[in-house]
């Protein structure tokens, strides 16, 4: 009875509900969209880099993991001395630019593509061809995808024009490439690299060459793909786990301001019907216990529009921004949504809930 | 036999701001199991604040109240509540029914609230005794006033409650509703024995019961 009673009151003020359950919803589906932008961009940046094919990554002392965050260039003649160390099949060296009114968050390869082509095992070109002259860029599908070029077009970078010389398949480090004589020209960093990608004879020399090349380079970043993958976490993005927790709690605060709001003005409305319930013998517990029973229906009914909000929103992203990957909702987070959201609205719900359970019963049945 | 209601020099003091509202100066009075009572006296004598106490939604300033050989002065609200929930029936003026519910929810809810769950023959048994059982599906803005005080009495006796406590019932209702609903209190009280305490301004209620005990200015002036 006392359930059937909840599910009455909350159907008594369908706008209150309504508006009730949109806070939750958003209050999921922020933190899920969040967090998987968030993780959607390491884990892409790191899929990418896999994709190079390499076996080690040497960056100078100080650089981040994160390109786009990457220190000075040195110089590319460091690769020579990569290229003795024992079991290196193949050095890349790649100079990032930035430009980023163009690419977000990821950079531009200065790439020689010879020395690419080695590590890597080559692009594979779903239009086009390699590079023929100094202004040619290459692009990956995405990237010609979401900016509606093909080969032939001009591509506005680095305040230059650049012309489309090929369309490449995904998944090799970065979306566009230039030569690296134009980027290191255009950085004015001539014989200068960022970062060397070095292939082993084979992988499972990675370690043995990553202690070899820190031996070699006292101080430099040295990491065998291994190592970089289990890197790119969020933990280890200077302030993104902040930003992460500042983005919960400010989705856990409005569904919390809005559950108490609205629990707050139920109990305002309903302290006569509180008052005839306690005439009848209901105790505190009781009258606590229909509060938050009705806070958690609407939480609960907020959690699942906020899942299929999130898979909404998530398939609008990714459709209207090709670049853009969007991690798919994960157990363990939809899991935590929810938690926080359940959690945040019985707390919203608790003072509403405390305030309606004390009530003088003599007072609230005399409430007009 | 030990009275059902017992209250002896039974003091009620209500704190407004800085002053103290005595309501009940020193209340005595004896209630027989079985008796039906009608309580009358002028607006403010305390006739209300005496029937919230015997039924245990607010405690008394001073003396002391014994019902059904509970003393209601060592008891605390959690106490009170636990012994309104089993002991206790209340009708009101206003019908207080839950505007959402059915008239059979309305009633089924004290059952509820007892925790004994719902007893079918006794729910049939009181239905049919109150003449609601054709308007159980209905919700209280769907009734007249005689038919919704007719459910809020069923409400109060579905949980065979040791006291029923009616304050003004007849109120709200017209000449015919009130005496039907006077009526039922009376067959409630004939047939089952059933303990009743009436507030009441109407002479002609008051007549229905065995016994009058008039109040004036938070006493009993007879009995």
């Amino acid at each position: 009875m006392g359930n059937k009673m909840i599910l009455v009151n909350v159907l008594r003020r369908p706008i209150r509900t309504a508006v009730s359950i949109l806070a939750v919803a958003i209050e999921v589906a922020m933190v899920l969209i969040v967090v998987g932008l968030t993780t959607g961009l390491l884990n892409d940046a790191a899929r990418r880099t896999e994709g190079v094919g390499a076996d080690v990554m040497v960056q100078p002392s100080g650089a981040s993991f994160m390109f786009s965050l990457s220190s000075a260039p040195v110089p590319i003649k460091v690769g020579e001395r990569l290229g003795e160390v024992p079991h290196v099949l193949a050095v890349a060296p790649v100079l990032f630019q930035s430009d980023l009114s163009t690419h977000g968050l990821g950079v531009i390869f200065g790439i020689d593509l010879e020395s690419w082509n080695r590590v890597s095992g080559g692009f594979v070109y779903l239009s086009g061809g390699p590079f023929h002259d100094t202004m040619d860029v290459l692009v990956d599908d995405w990237y010609a995808k979401a900016n509606h070029l093909k080969v032939g077009s001009t591509l506005s970078l680095l305040s230059q024009n650049f012309h489309v010389c090929g369309i490449v398949e995904h998944g090799k480090g970065s979306r566009l490439f230039i030569p690296l004589a134009t980027a290191q020209d255009l950085s004015s960093s001539h014989d200068k690299a960022s970062i060397f990608f070095v292939k082993c004879t084979d992988p499972g020399y990675a370690d043995d060459v990553t202690l070899a090349i820190q031996r070699l380079l006292p101080g430099w970043e040295v990491h065998s793909i291994k190592q970089y993958m289990s890197m790119m976490t969020s933990s280890n993005l200077p302030a993104l786990d902040t930003f992460i927790s500042a983005m919960i709690g400010l989705a856990v605060s409005i569904g919390f301001l809005v559950i108490f709001l609205s629990m707050y003005t139920t109990i305002t409305e309903r302290t006569r019907e509180i008052g005839i319930l306690k005439s009848l013998g209901a105790s505190k517990a009781y009258i606590l216990g229909i509060i938050l029973k009705e806070a958690s229906l609407l939480a609960l009914v907020g959690i699942v529009a906020g899942y299929l909000g999130t898979a909404l929103v998530r398939k609008i992203l990714v459709e209207s921004f090709p670049t853009l990957y969007v991690e798919p909702m994960s157990a363990g987070w939809a899991a935590k949504a929810a938690l926080l959201a359940l959690m945040g609205a019985l707390i919203g719900a608790c003072y509403p809930a405390l305030r309606a359970a004390r009530l003088d019963p003599v007072d609230a049945l005399a409430y007009e | 036999m030990e009275p059902i209601i017992l209250t002896e020099d039974l003091k009620k003091v209500y704190r407004i701001g800085k002053v103290d509202v005595p309501a009940l100066r020193g209340v005595n009075l004896i209630v027989e199991e079985g008796d039906y009572v009608a309580i009358v006296g002028p607006s403010g004598c305390g006739k209300s604040t005496l029937l919230h106490i015997l039924g245990g939604l607010t405690g008394p300033s001073g003396g002391r109240v014994l019902v059904d050989g509970n003393d209601f002065c060592c008891m605390d609200d959690a106490d009170r509540t636990r012994f309104r929930r089993h002991k206790i029936g209340f009708v009101f003026q206003r019908f207080n029914l839950l505007p959402t519910l059915t008239a059979r929810d309305n009633i089924a809810l004290a059952q509820s609230i007892q925790g004994n769950g719902f007893n079918p023959h006794r729910f049939q048994q009181v239905a049919e005794m109150l003449g609601i059982a054709e308007k159980l599906n209905h919700r209280p803005y769907e009734m007249s006033g005689g038919e919704q005080q007719r459910v809020a009495i069923a409400r109060a006796v579905i949980c065979e409650p040791k006291i029923l406590l009616a304050d003004e019932p007849t109120g709200n209702l017209d000449t015919e509703n009130s005496q039907l609903v006077l009526n039922m209190l009376r067959t409630l009280n004939r047939s089952f024995r059933q303990t009743i305490l009436m507030i009441t301004h109407n002479p002609e209620a008051a007549a229905v019961a065995d016994r009058i005990v008039r109040m004036r200015d938070g006493r009993v002036v007879s009995a």
